[in-house]
């Protein structure tokens, strides 16, 4: 591949990192804490690219106005040429073919700018069954703090489910909450879902609740909803497999959350 | 001869005749590549629409994205020891015997706080500044596992084995050693491609910083292809591997070792998040876990991409199974000494 292309190349995926950060999106695929660092490394692939881009200009103006230094045979040589340097005669004979790796460079790019991948959803779900963030979500400690006062308490899956799962003291029972997810159906059931991830999307690890008294069946996989309800006791636990059963009196559907999974 | 500083070498040659105009160049192939997607874009994006391969392309696009930022830190580390660090410092750091050497590297590996994909272009650089390459492997391998930030992650994910993040540290340095002086004994040279040992000349009168720059260009562009194809085999796989292979495993040791070993190879974890899918695979006993855990950073398919780009098909084709076998072992002999046994 020719060194012009190669620069082509890095200011494109310098550019799609950038415009993932900037517009939001990359939070489909890694954590939000990761967007100034996504945003230097797009500025940085794009300046290395620039400055490639810089000195192989300057030397070709060099080279024809016939400028004899020998910065110009210098830059002449790594310089415009570089993408050639495959084709010498002598020298090593063995592995230096042009290299085609980069190629591969273009796919994220085409990746973010033309198909533009959603969120992960339903289909992790089901397929991550054997996976489940809750079953680490525990541990030794038994400190919950206690809910707010509120009427009804707003709360993300993987607390609750560290609380039906490892609270003793009921600080469940009786409260109504509001939970957050996505529509999956699994045997008949329906269930408010949200994925948990520790560094990306591919490391996502499923948190289900059961829904129960409300139907669902109308709303498709993937549709965000907002349900209100009492988890029923002694659900969630390690009986169940850490998924509680929420006796849901409303659900109300709603748009994605710009942070589309919990971490 | 005449050497450039991104360590292309060439025979002096009188000028070829400039390629005709018609010639068709990657930069023509950039263009009418990218032209036909925008064309295209509808059909893409219906093709795409399918559930499993939506999936698919999200987790590429995470993998890609997550560790582009590593990739680039590692880059520059590389362009820095490059324009910045002359061979003979190096030198005078590490003992001069191998042997010795070679552990000095593994612990070094604390010293950079990034996932494996940061560590591949830190360790060839470290080999053409004349490093020996048992060491700069030891390097490599030990990196991504024994930092600071991958163990802090295992002890959150871990919150009730503190022992975990021991056995992960003691088994990954053992992994990073034992490689290290097995190249010594038995490593060759040319299984290394020969465009990874390459010698930068020493002041060749090019200012520094171009140096470092050309040279961070040249390895991010060389590496991040096959950081792609890496990303894309791991996504496949995260895919294609069932959920309940795992569930299915619970009470057979040997069986779970193996299959978490291999998963640690396929699904290609940021070494930084692999702590937290091994506890949340709470169905096996801590020792898969662990093997899994140890095996992860030191080979996976998006390694085995990225030194198979840097060092050579030849190098990679040994190295990977070898550092497989050895990790796996070095997991089980560290998960016994220091869990205690199976559990």
């Amino acid at each position: 591949m020719r060194r012009e292309t190669q620069n082509i190349l890095l200011v494109l995926v310098g550019g799609a990192l950038v415009k993932i950060a900037v517009a939001g999106t990359f939070t489909r695929y890694v954590r939000p804490e990761l967007r100034p660092w996504l945003i230097a490394t797009g500025a940085v692939m794009v300046a290395l690219a620039l400055v490639a881009i810089v000195r192989d200009v300057r030397a070709a103006q060099r080279r024809s106005t016939g400028d004899p230094s020998p910065e110009h045979a210098h830059g002449h040589e790594h310089g415009h040429e570089h993408g050639h340097a495959h084709a010498h005669p002598g020298g090593d004979a063995h592995g230096h073919r042009p290299s085609r790796s980069p190629w591969l460079l273009l796919l994220p790019v085409l990746a973010i700018f033309l198909v533009n991948p959603p969120a992960l959803g339903a289909d992790t779900v089901s397929r991550s069954d054997g996976r489940s963030a809750a079953a680490s979500a525990g541990g030794g400690e038994s400190a919950f703090a206690a809910l707010p006062g509120d009427a009804v308490v707003a709360l993300p899956l993987n607390e609750l489910i560290a609380r039906t799962g490892w609270d003793d003291s009921g600080s469940l029972t009786g409260r109504t909450l509001r939970l957050t997810g996505f529509v999956v159906h699994q045997d008949g059931d329906g269930y408010l879902a949200r994925l948990a991830i520790r560094c990306c999307a591919a490391d996502a690890a499923p948190l289900k609740v059961r829904l129960a008294g409300v139907d669902v069946t109308a709303l498709a996989d993937d549709q965000w909803i907002e349900a209100t309800g009492q988890v029923r006791p002694g659900t969630g636990t390690k009986a169940d497999g850490y998924v509680p059963t929420l006796d849901a009196t409303s659900v109300r559907v709603v748009d994605q959350p710009a942070d589309p999974y919990e971490y | 001869m005449k050497v450039t500083i991104t360590g292309e070498i060439r025979a002096a040659r009188p000028r070829r005749p400039r390629p005709r105009r018609w010639r068709i160049t990657s930069l023509e192939v950039l263009c009418a590549v990218l032209l036909l997607a925008l064309v295209l874009q509808g059909w893409l994006v219906r093709v795409l629409d399918v559930p499993g391969l939506r999936t698919g392309a999200t987790v590429f696009v995470a993998v890609c994205v997550q560790a582009m930022p590593f990739l680039v830190f590692g880059v520059l580390i590389s362009g820095a020891i490059a324009a910045f660090v002359p061979a003979s410092a190096l030198r005078r750091v590490l003992p001069g015997r191998t042997a010795l050497a070679v552990p000095v590297a593994g612990i070094a590996g604390v010293a950079l706080p990034g996932c494996e994909c940061a560590s591949v272009p830190v360790a060839r650089r470290l080999m053409q500044q004349g490093v020996a390459p048992a060491v700069a492997l030891a390097f490599l391998l030990a990196a991504p596992a024994v930092n600071p930030v991958v163990l802090v992650a295992t002890a959150v994910a871990f919150p009730g084995e503190p022992g975990m993040v021991l056995a992960r540290f003691l088994g990954s340095l053992l992994t990073a050693v034992v490689m290290g002086w097995l190249w010594t004994r038995l490593g060759r040279a040319e299984w290394i491609a020969e465009r990874a040992l390459r010698r930068l000349p020493d002041g060749d009168g090019t200012p520094r910083w171009l140096v470092f720059a050309e040279t961070a260009r040249h390895d991010l562009v060389e590496a991040g292809g096959f950081l792609v194809l890496g990303g894309l085999t791991s996504a496949a796989l995260n895919v294609l591997v069932p959920g309940e292979l795992l569930a299915s495993l619970g009470g057979q040791l040997v069986l779970g070792v193996l299959v978490m070993a291999l998963l640690a190879v396929v699904l290609a974890l940021c070494s930084e998040a692999d702590a937290f899918v091994a506890a949340s695979l709470s169905a096996l006993p801590l020792l898969p876990r662990l093997v899994f855990l140890v095996v992860g950073p030191a080979v996976d398919v998006k390694l085995i991409a990225l030194q198979a780009g840097t060092f050579g098909r030849a190098f990679a084709a040994r190295f990977a199974p070898a550092t497989f076998v050895v990790a796996v072992c070095c997991a089980l002999v560290s998960g016994v000494l220091v869990l205690g046994g199976v559990r």
